[in-house]
């Protein structure tokens, strides 16, 4: 095994961003003030779908404080709407135009209307009560399957049906083989003598960040626009506030702050408010400031998931997959959300659909409506969350009616041979997903379980185990990110070293507390041997970094640390020739060593350098130097990745269900993932504790709840209920059985994005199997205790009625 | 309308002539100019970011008008650590990774400080009710169980001996 040096690869740091946020010195978006600055305030739609009338702000412009109020009217020639090229991208679907105020109607409650604009937040919030707004309330369009049929209401005027994308996940194949393929899928599923035909529904849910959203904009002539804002892609903003404002590039500017309260995808869009806080800057020359409430964000950021899979799998004898089919429905919302317009996550979710899986012949189709909500929202595992609850669910029912163990099925049809490619067209790069697995199932022990659970049963106790896995795919090639996104996947980090030996690195990335600066410093301390509190990371401000996609997907581990140790090793490759150069000898790279804050030279142990010396040298020192080379010590280094990096996850859920009151308990939840090489332990255990805690709040709190018209019923923390620390089990981790990724130069995986994805099927496994002898099946989330009583205590009725028959 | 207050934070009184509607909370972050307590609900105590200590006792600091606070002392997280000594709640907490983002730290800290100060004998099961009223969004609540727990033991060990 590779030694660990302290602070470099592989130590369980602790994080270097802990002290200043433990003193209460976190500087996250609030705590930024401009002197000044003006304070917005939304007012929001009270309707679903509605004709706007008029809007009568004239009460509102003369209460004191106030000192603009806006309207879309008011706005539509002033900026321009999106989409635009930079968030409109390479997305095949549809998108609709729309400006961040409501232009002639609304489109769902919680859209914002016209904005006030004060001295004080409780100024502009008063006038928000004196704009009268005339609303001739439109049919709600609420129904994703019903959306879709050609006689209900449109969401968006000016197209001809609510369809804004479908697909068929056809790859590279022309129409005709394509529709061979699908043929050969239905004859597969026709003749196999197992098949699980099913419908999965996964409810409306996200992961709202406890920090929400704000904005905070600067106009000054000479400079252009200068925004302060929370999101996980600063460059991406700067792109789209350029375009809607009609700037060019370089007159604007935006920071994301330094400490950000977390985003799991709701920060990674360009959205309504920040546009419009920019522009009423510029508008009013003075600094404006939106600080978001919770109300606000729970109503127009943030919901995620909202899937209907139709599903039929199918296996041979053996109990092989021979073929899947899925028609998928998803609810987009209004889909006015600039990068992903409510359809890239159902989108990405369809090519992900066969997991970790051998499944030559798949149909899917998938069918996004558009309807009156808030769009659909990037949330943590990016449209994987419902297929794989729907997938790992459909499994664990086939292996149930092949009468086998589920794990043994999964076992058998797990892909084995890298690089492989899946029938929808998504590549994998490298794993050992058998390996990962066979971990898991060594901590379980099933047939111990199985015998408890025979115990238990005969006791009048509901006790279960469910197992499911997931494939994500940290870090892509720049083609696949461009049809995706509309930009390239590389990461670029530029490295600098200061006189006495500090290094800095910087890159264009929003971080919401991955511990970016912990695990940069310590891919920069394995390398050049100095200590990782020499390092200082700065991110997210696109003036003094170069373009970057931002923090999404699980890039920080695949793509920008790669590129971190690339920019270290060209910087070495400098300093061995100066070295050499001023010793007067001819040595190979290999012939120095980088460790304790030294260079040393193999050949003559005497010949041993500070590294701080050695910076001071190069950049201060800078003459006699060796030919060609400069002055001062900075390299930038560009990685791009070739093929997807995907990272394995299996999980074990065992659970007990209360035949009393229906209440899940979690007794135990294991899992075994495949992060690659590890950076460091504790944040990437860290990020799985998170990740599969948000994963039960998601299946069993969670929920968006919209009553017959379209009002958001859950706009508050108390109605939106997340997990508390009561709710929820310790997760047990274990990152032993991974395996080195050869796709990029220091083996690593991203781990954070899709840790949440198996936990449905695990969890919806584990309660199916518990409650079995009932026969009940998990199809439908969230999982309610309620609901679940009301099912077993039927089921337990008819049981005693047929037994006293 | 404005009232006059003098409020004590972190031993240091703030005299305001503020609006009489003002939350504690913004008075903290307003008029005493400190961020490091934080608002993630909408001022309905469901998140417990803003988590403060009034006399000695953990609130949160959005469900308390300023001008109630008037002549009383609140201690926040600014104030935990003496000097460069930070409590030994703030040092588990970095050692035990019982933070990501970090948003809901301060709040955290003040409640588990409180539960540490009010019980000498913390369990699991006692800590996870104790900060029932926090939320955190990153972490998965198991760290931060652990590092309050690392600290009520402590104590414990201390005054056994």
């Amino acid at each position: 095994m590779k030694e660990i040096h302290a602070g470099g690869i592989g130590a369980r740091l602790p994080r270097k961003e802990d002290i200043p946020i433990l003193r209460g010195e976190g500087r996250y978006f609030a705590d930024i003030s401009i002197a000044g600055q003006l304070h917005v305030m939304f007012l929001r739609s009270p309707h679903a779908h509605a004709r706007i009338l008029s809007i009568d702000v004239s009460a509102a412009e003369e209460l004191p404080g106030v000192v603009a109020v806006v309207t879309g009217e008011m706005i539509r020639n002033e900026m321009l709407p999106l989409p635009q090229p930079s968030v409109g991208g390479g997305l095949p679907g549809r998108k609709p135009k729309f400006w961040p105020l409501a232009v002639e109607k609304v489109k769902f409650h919680g859209e914002p209307v016209a904005a006030v604009v004060a001295e004080t937040p409780y100024l502009a919030e008063d006038a928000l009560e004196a704009i009268f707004v005339e609303y001739e309330p439109l049919a709600y369009v609420g129904d994703m399957e019903a959306a879709l049929d050609p006689s209900s209401p449109r969401v968006h005027e000016d197209w001809n049906d609510n369809e804004i994308f479908k697909s068929n996940f056809r790859a590279t194949r022309s129409a005709d083989d394509h529709a061979a393929h699908i043929e050969e899928a239905k004859r597969r599923v026709a003749e196999a003598p197992f098949v699980v035909r099913q419908r999965f529904r996964t409810h409306r849910c996200g992961i709202t960040a406890l920090e929400p959203r704000g904005a905070l904009a600067v106009w000054d002539a000479t400079e252009g626009i200068t925004t302060w804002m929370t999101t996980q892609r600063p460059h991406l903003q700067r792109l789209s506030l350029a375009e809607v404002l009609k700037l060019p590039q370089a007159k604007v500017r935006v920071i994301t702050p330094r400490d950000q309260g977390g985003g799991f995808g709701m920060k990674g869009s360009v959205y309504r408010e920040p546009l419009l806080v920019a522009y009423l800057a510029r508008h009013l020359r003075r600094p404006v400031r939106w600080l978001e409430t919770r109300e606000e964000n729970l109503m127009a950021a943030g919901q995620g998931r909202d899937q209907i899979h139709d599903i039929e799998l199918a296996a041979d004898a053996d109990g092989r997959l021979v073929a899947l089919r899925d028609k998928i429905h998803t609810d987009a919302g209004d889909g006015c959300l600039g990068g992903t317009w409510g359809y890239a996550m159902p989108m990405v979710g369809g090519m992900r659909l066969p997991n970790a899986y051998i499944l030559p012949f798949c149909d899917i189709q998938l069918r996004v409506a558009v309807t009156n909500k808030a769009s659909l929202c990037p949330a943590r595992g990016f449209g994987i969350f419902a297929p794989r609850f729907a997938l790992e669910r459909a499994l664990d029912m086939l292996a149930r009616k092949i009468g086998i163990e589920p794990a043994e099925l999964l076992r058998k049809n797990f892909i084995t041979t890298f690089p492989a490619r899946l029938s929808t067209g998504l590549g994998y790069s490298s794993g050992d997903f058998v390996k990962t697995f066979d971990r898991l199932v060594e901590l379980v022990d099933i047939p111990e379980f199985r015998r408890r659970q025979k115990e238990a049963l005969s006791l009048g106790r509901y006790i279960g185990l469910g197992i499911s896995t997931g494939v994500e795919v940290s870090g892509v090639d720049n083609l696949s990110y461009l049809t995706a996104t509309g930009g390239p996947s590389y990461a670029t980090v530029d490295l600098r070293v200061d006189p006495e030996g500090h290094v800095t690195v910087a890159y264009g990335d929003g971080p919401t507390g991955q511990g970016s600066q912990t695990t940069i410093a310590q891919v920069v301390a394995e390398e050049l041997g100095i200590d990782p509190q020499n390092v200082t990371v700065l991110s997210g401000d696109t003036l003094t970094t170069t373009y970057s996609p931002g923090t999404v997907s699980g890039r920080g581990a695949s793509m920008v640390l790669p590129a971190v140790a690339l920019a270290c090793r060209d910087l070495k490759k400098k300093i061995v020739r100066v070295i050499a150069n001023d010793a007067s000898i001819v040595a190979g790279d290999e012939e120095f060593s980088f460790a304790d804050g030294y260079i040393i030279y193999g050949g003559n142990s005497n010949l041993r350098r500070s590294f701080a010396e050695v910076a001071h040298r190069i950049v201060i020192g800078a003459v006699d130097l060796p030919p060609g080379d400069t002055g001062g010590l900075e390299q930038r280094a560009v990685f791009e990745a070739t093929r997807g990096n995907v990272c394995f996850s299996a999980h074990a859920a065992f659970v007990e269900v209360s035949p009393e009151t229906g209440r899940v308990k979690i007794t135990r939840y294991v899992t075994s993932d495949d992060a690659g090489v590890v950076i460091n332990p504790l944040i990437v255990e860290g990020q799985i504790q998170g990740g599969v805690v948000q994963g039960i709040s998601n299946f069993f709190f969670e929920e968006y709840v919209y009553n017959d018209e379209g009002q958001q019923m859950t706009s508050t923390l108390e109605s939106y209920k997340i997990a508390k620390a009561p709710d929820v089990p310790r997760i047990e981790i274990y990152h032993d059985a991974g395996t080195p990724n050869p796709s990029n130069p220091l083996g690593t995986r991203g781990i954070g994005e899709g840790c949440i994805a198996p936990v449905p099927g695990a969890l919806g496994n584990a309660i199916s199997d518990a409650l079995r002898p009932l026969g009940i099946e998990i199809t439908d989330l969230p999982v309610r205790p309620g609901a679940l009583f009301h099912k077993m205590n039927a089921a337990l009725k008819q049981a005693s009625t047929s037994a006293g028959n | 309308m404005n009232t006059s207050v003098s409020i004590t934070i972190n031993g240091i009184a703030y005299e305001r002539s503020i609006p009489i509607r003002m939350l504690l909370v913004d008075f903290i972050r307003y008029e005493a100019g400190l961020t490091g307590t934080h608002v993630g609900c909408t001022f309905e105590g469901a998140c417990g970011a803003c988590t403060v200590h009034l006399d000695g006792d953990a609130i949160k600091s959005c469900l308390v008008l300023a001008v109630q606070c008037d002549g009383r002392w609140i201690t926040m997280v600014e104030g935990l650590a003496e000097g460069s000594e930070l409590h030994p709640l703030q040092i588990a907490f970095n050692e035990h990774h019982a933070l990501q983002c970090g948003y809901c730290t301060s709040g955290l800290l003040m409640t588990g400080v409180d539960l540490i100060e009010k019980d000498s004998e913390l369990n699991e099961e006692k800590v996870r009710h104790g900060i029932t009223g926090n939320l955190c969004r990153c972490a998965g609540y198991s760290n931060i169980v652990d590092a309050i727990l690392s600290v009520a033991r402590a104590r414990t060990r201390e005054e056994e001996e």
